[in-house]
């Protein structure tokens, strides 16, 4: 469903503040497949889903999504196979805009938008249904301003434009990180049921080591812009959360030393 | 009473000027300098063809079609040339001078003897109250026909393209439109194009820009090639006592509130005239009123949060 070969992405090159992001990732999902991305800050996780959402070009490597080279296309472009939900809530939703436009703009990814109404009588009362399944008391307020909404509230409805028309790929990126413990639970579950009710291929990056084990069905860990571990079937059943934390503390270690080892060859031989 | 007509026709021309700014400042946060250019480019572009004996509906449209054209190049520096927007717009609006130049030929057109949408206006009325009578009694006030006909004109003009503007604010179009100003990350990852929906915006403003300069020529009987200059501190001027008369976001009053902010912002502007303002004076007051404008929101919220007691 989703191949990405040998991607590589330097941001300022040849500055004083080169980052080589992403040093050679393949990756390969099956349809339906739900990922999971972890990794310590800066390891490049975000970053990846970046290079799959079209944010930036990738220096090389490839892109197949869905049967389709997408690694040239720009972002809005891809936007008719990807279903995005950002780590920042107001990222996803137009503030000043009503709840109902936002989720009409949902509705359209990636089609051509001309002169006919974006709101008619038959799409409010989808828009209406479809909030009303959330729970949150919002199908009463679909024309107030997303703007005066919660992170959480905006965080699920943004997750609901997401997956208006069932992309080929969602990308989660955090999008619990910047909530409040019990709006990120909520948002979690709803994820959970959207992902299950519509057998959502999903990429998702997260800091939660407790998401990450009760979530999806594959994991991967990455480090310094490369995968370090790619967990499936029965390893991926059978790991729990202290397993995660002591990778991390394993690649935490290996710094440790090679910056140590480092400075040992520095005294002795420079 | 001809002074307060007078003022109220210049306001509604100038409210297409209003819808225009306010379409690249408010819905796009972009302030587009372009105005100062555009406008005068539609006058001149009406003119000549007038000049040439052309049909005034045609001259007109095309003067909003050649603000269109403007408007595109200044959404074509910015995005597809990355040049910060402010530059773009004054890019666009130098070469505009000479370009205006080039199509009046000289610095100064007069139309006054050539056939207008304003005489067509004033024939028609004349012809609708049947006589060759030039003025007429309204609740007690002298009116004259041709003043009361180009009012009711103008009034048309801007209700009709203040409802399709409107309208399209409704359309899937409209909405991305006002989404990409409002969130252009959003919009992105929903699949419209940014940089094409800003070139579409500022198209559409500075063709508006320009109608307006095309009617301002036809009503006052002249394009001058000075007439622009300073016009886009007048539109936002409107556009932000608009949004003080109407104060809210919804896009139907702020609309309305635009025209309605262009209307009076003349009336007030003929009447400082009339009291004895130095017209040399116009566009510093009209500037500082601006900038009162765009401050006071912020420093009235500054002393509301200072004059609450601190919370510990």
């Amino acid at each position: 469903m989703l191949d990405l070969q040998d991607i590589l992405k330097t941001f300022n090159p040849g500055t004083a503040n080169e980052v080589r992001a992403l040093r050679g990732v393949t990756l390969t999902l099956e349809r339906g497949s739900f990922l999971i991305i972890i990794g310590t800050n800066g390891s490049g996780k975000s970053t990846l889903l970046n290079a799959v959402a079209g944010t930036f070009r990738v220096d090389s490597g490839s892109i197949t999504l869905a049967g389709q080279d997408i690694t040239g296309q720009p972002e809005h472009r891809r936007a008719r196979l990807i279903g995005r939900v950002f780590q920042n809530p107001f990222s996803g939703t137009a503030p000043n805009m009503s709840i109902a436009e936002n989720l009409a703009l949902a509705a359209r990814r990636g089609q051509p938008r001309g002169l006919g109404w974006a709101l008619d009588h038959k799409l409010r009362q989808q828009i209406r249904d479809r909030i009303r399944s959330l729970n949150m008391g919002l199908e009463d307020r679909i024309d107030n301003a997303i703007g005066t909404l919660s992170g959480g509230q905006r965080q699920a409805l943004t997750l609901l434009m997401a997956s208006w028309l069932k992309p080929d790929l969602l990308l989660l990126d955090e999008h619990t990180a910047a909530l409040d413990p019990k709006s990120a639970d909520q948002v979690i579950r709803l994820t959970h049921e959207i992902i299950q009710r519509d057998q959502l291929t999903t990429l998702m990056v997260t800091h939660s080591m407790q998401q990450a084990v009760h979530l999806g069905d594959r994991i991967v860990m990455m480090h310094r812009g490369q995968v370090l571990h790619d967990l499936r079937g029965a390893e991926r059943t059978r790991v729990r959360q202290e397993d995660l934390l002591n990778r991390f503390d394993a690649v935490r270690r290996r710094e440790q030393l090679d910056s140590g080892v480092a400075d040992l060859l520095q005294s002795n031989y420079v | 009473m001809t002074l307060l007509i007078g003022a109220a026709t210049i306001g509604l021309v100038l409210a297409l000027l209003a819808l225009g700014v306010y379409l690249s400042f408010r819905i796009f946060n972009f302030p587009d300098i372009t105005a100062d250019g555009s406008i005068t480019l539609g006058a001149a572009v009406a003119s000549i063809l007038l000049v040439h004996h052309w049909s005034p509906l045609v001259a007109t449209l095309a003067g909003f079609v050649a603000g269109v054209v403007a408007g595109t190049l200044t959404g074509v520096l910015h995005t597809k040339f990355k040049i910060n927007g402010l530059l773009s717009g004054i890019l666009v609006m130098t070469a505009l001078y000479s370009v205006n130049l080039h199509v009046m030929g000289k610095s100064n057109i007069p139309l006054l003897n050539e056939s207008t949408l304003a005489n067509q206006a004033e024939s028609l009325a004349t012809r609708l109250l049947g006589g060759g009578k030039s003025e007429f009694l309204l609740a007690g006030w002298t009116v004259g026909v041709r003043d009361a006909a180009l009012l009711i004109g103008v009034l048309l003009v801007v209700l009709a393209v203040g409802l399709a503007l409107y309208l399209f604010f409704q359309t899937n179009l409209g909405t991305a439109m006002r989404a990409a100003g409002d969130n252009p990350q959003m919009v992105c990852a929903l699949g419209v194009s940014v940089d094409f929906i800003v070139i579409l915006g500022l198209a559409l403003s500075n063709g508006l820009i320009a109608l307006s300069g095309a009617l301002l020529a036809q009503y006052q009987g002249f394009a001058d090639v000075q007439m622009g200059i300073g016009i886009v501190v007048w539109g936002l001027a409107s556009v932000i006592i608009g949004e003080a008369l109407v104060g809210t976001k919804k896009i139907g009053v702020l609309i309305t509130g635009a025209v309605m902010g262009s209307v009076l912002f003349r009336l007030l502007v003929a009447i400082a005239l009339r009291w004895g303002l130095n017209p040399n004076d116009l566009k510093l007051i009209t500037a500082a009123f601006v900038f009162a404008a765009l401050v006071t929101p912020a420093a009235l919220r500054k002393l509301r949060l200072a004059s609450k007691p601190a919370a510990t």
